[in-house]
C-alpha cells in the first residue's frame, strides 16, 4: 500500500459524512436521542408564545399517551379561560405523569374532591404524579384567579377501568371529546 | 513539489498531530445531527396559525400608515361596506375590529390556516406592509354605536327567551359545562390578543364561524379555545349568540332582559 498517494483531504470528508449519516439513525436506534436533545435545552423551560407552533404542546400532541411501561402521559394547556384538551380519558389504577403549562397566566388545575393540585406557570412545564384507583368523574376546577372568566375555568378528567381504556397506538392520543 | 509535499504532511497532521481538532469537528457533526433531529420531531404537527403574540408581534401588526391603508381598502370595499360595513350578513364587518385581530386573520388567510375562496387568494396578494397598512385604516374606523342604525344593524331582536340564553352565556358563561362568558375574550370587559369584537358583527357571519368552529372546518385558533367553547354549545345557543350580536343589543348593557348588576 503507498500511503503517499492517499488523498487524506477526500478520505477525511468521506469518513465525516459517513459519521453524520449513521449517526442519525444510530442515536434513534440506542435511544440516546433524547438525552442529546437534554444537552441542548432545557426540558422544563417552554416558550410560552409558541406552544402552538412547535414542541411538546403542538395540538395533535395534546392529552393522554400510552407508555410502553402501562403507565400514561396526559399533556394539557391551561389558558385564560380553559383547560386544553376539555375532556381527559385515563384509565384507573396506572401511574399518570402530568405535563401542564400555560400560555398566558399563571392558574392552577384542582381535581375536585382528591388532593390532587397543580399550579400551571407560563414558561414552565409543571409535571405531577397522580394515580386513581376509582373510575368515575373527575371535575377539575382553576384555584388561582386568573381574570374574568376564572370562576368558569373548569373540565373534567374521565377514568375509566382499564380494560375499558382504547388501545392509543403510536401518537394516538387519548381526549373524550366528540370524535 | 515542495508544495504538494506540504500539502500532504498538513493534512495527515489533522489525523496523527491534532486529534483535538478532529474532535471539533465531531462535535459539530453531532451538533448539526441534534438540530436535525429536533426539526424532525415537530414534522406532521396541526399548527393553527404561525401568529405569535410575542411583544414582536405586537409592534409589527400596530406599525401600519392608515393613509396607505385608505388607498388600499378600496380593494375590499365592494364586498366589506364602504365605512368598514358590509351590506351581506355573511361577509364581516371590519369596523370596530381591533387591530391584532384583523392582522392575524389576513396573516392566516394567507398562510391557508383559515380557509376562504375570496379570501385566500387576496391576501396572499398583500406584502406584510400592506397588511399592517390596511389593519391601521380599519381599526380606526369609527363604530356605529346606536342599534337602531340599520346601516350597521339590518338584523331585527331575537325573542325574549334566545335574548336571555344569549345574555347569560356573554356576561356569566356557564361554569357547570366550563363555558366562559363571551366578553371576558371579545369585549366590551377584557379583550384577549387577537379576539375579534362580536359587538358589531353581522349575525349571519357570526353563526357561520361558531358552526364552523364546532365541527373544526376553521381550525385556526390558537390553543383552541373557539373550537373547544363551540362544540360545547348547543345548537339554538349558538344561534341565539349570533342573533343577539347580529341585532347590535351586545353594544348596549341596558338591553340584556335582566336588571343591570
Ligand atoms: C369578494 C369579496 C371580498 C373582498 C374583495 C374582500 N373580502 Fe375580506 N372577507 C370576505 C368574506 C366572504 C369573508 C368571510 C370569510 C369566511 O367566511 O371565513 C372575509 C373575511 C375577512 C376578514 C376576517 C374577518 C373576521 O371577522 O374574522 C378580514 C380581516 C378581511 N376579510 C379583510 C379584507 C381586506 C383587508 C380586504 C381588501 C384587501 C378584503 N377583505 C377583501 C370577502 C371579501
Ligand atoms: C378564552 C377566550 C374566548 C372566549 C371565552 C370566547 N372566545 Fe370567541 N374567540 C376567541 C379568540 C382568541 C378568537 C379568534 C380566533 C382566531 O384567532 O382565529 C375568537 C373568535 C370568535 C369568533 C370568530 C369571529 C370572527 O370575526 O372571525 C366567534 C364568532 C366567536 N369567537 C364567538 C364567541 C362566542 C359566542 C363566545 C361565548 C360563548 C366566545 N366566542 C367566547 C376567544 C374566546
Ligand atoms: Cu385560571
Amino acid at each position: 500500500m503507498n500511503w503517499r498517494a492517499v488523498n487524506w483531504r477526500k478520505l477525511r470528508t468521506f469518513l465525516i459524512t459517513a459519521f453524520v449519516l449513521l449517526l442519525i439513525p444510530a442515536t434513534r436506534f440506542y435511544q440516546i436521542d433524547e438525552p442529546i436533545l437534554r444537552l441542548f435545552h432545557n426540558p422544563r423551560r417552554v416558550d410560552p408564545f409558541s406552544l402552538h407552533v412547535e414542541g411538546e404542546f403542538v395540538e395533535n400532541n395534546l392529552g393522554t399517551e400510552q407508555n410502553s411501561d402501562g403507565s400514561v402521559t396526559v399533556r394539557m394547556i391551561g389558558q385564560q379561560y380553559l383547560f386544553i384538551p376539555h375532556c381527559i380519558l385515563v384509565p384507573a389504577g396506572v401511574p399518570i405523569h402530568l405535563r401542564i403549562t400555560s400560555p398566558d397566566a399563571v392558574h392552577s388545575l384542582a381535581f375536585l374532591g382528591t388532593n390532587y393540585s397543580v399550579k400551571v406557570t407560563p414558561g414552565i412545564i409543571s409535571l405531577a404524579e397522580m394515580q386513581f384507583s376509582q373510575p368515575g368523574e373527575y371535575k377539575t376546577a382553576c384555584r388561582e384567579f386568573c381574570g374574568a372568566g376564572h370562576y368558569d375555568m373548569r373540565s373534567v378528567m374521565k377514568v375509566v377501568p382499564r380494560e375499558q381504556f382504547p388501545a392509543l397506538h403510536d401518537g394516538d392520543r387519548g381526549t373524550c371529546g366528540a370524535q | 513539489m515542495t508544495e504538494t509535499g506540504g500539502r500532504v504532511a498538513r493534512n495527515r497532521r489533522i489525523w496523527s498531530g491534532s486529534p483535538p481538532r478532529l474532535l471539533g469537528t465531531m462535535l459539530l457533526a453531532l451538533a448539526a445531527t441534534a438540530l436535525l433531529l429536533h426539526a424532525g420531531d415537530t414534522a406532521g404537527d396541526h399548527v393553527p396559525s404561525y401568529v405569535e403574540w410575542t411583544p414582536d408581534t405586537i409592534a409589527n401588526a400596530s406599525s401600519g400608515d392608515e393613509f396607505r391603508g385608505l388607498l388600499l381598502s378600496r380593494h375590499c370595499a365592494h364586498c366589506h361596506g364602504e365605512e368598514g360595513f358590509s351590506a351581506k350578513g355573511d361577509t364581516p364587518n371590519l369596523a370596530g375590529m381591533a387591530r391584532l385581530a384583523i392582522w392575524k386573520q389576513l396573516l392566516d388567510f394567507r398562510a391557508g390556516k383559515r380557509i376562504s375562496f375570496p379570501m385566500n387568494p387576496i391576501a396572499q396578494s398583500l406584502s406584510n406592509k400592506d397588511v399592517a397598512d390596511l389593519v391601521a385604516y380599519y381599526s380606526k374606523l369609527p363604530v356605529f354605536y346606536d342599534p337602531d342604525d340599520k346601516r350597521a344593524f339590518p338584523q331585527p331582536a331575537p325573542d325574549p327567551v334566545q335574548k336571555g340564553m344569549a345574555w347569560r352565556l356573554i356576561n356569566f358563561g356557564d361554569g357547570e359545562r366550563g363555558i366562559p362568558p363571551c366578553q371576558a375574550c371579545h369585549g366590551p370587559l377584557a379583550f384577549r390578543p387577537g379576539a375579534p369584537a362580536l359587538l358589531t358583527q353581522n349575525g349571519p357571519y357570526l353563526l357561520q364561524q361558531l358552526e364552523d368552529f364546532a365541527t373544526g372546518k376553521r381550525a385556526n385558533d390558537i390553543n383552541e379555545p373557539m373550537r373547544t367553547i363551540a362544540q360545547l354549545l348547543t345548537d339554538a345557543e349558538r344561534r341565539a349568540l349570533a342573533d343577539y350580536y347580529g341585532a347590535g343589543l351586545g353594544l348596549n348593557p341596558g338591553t340584556g332582559p335582566e336588571p343591570r348588576q
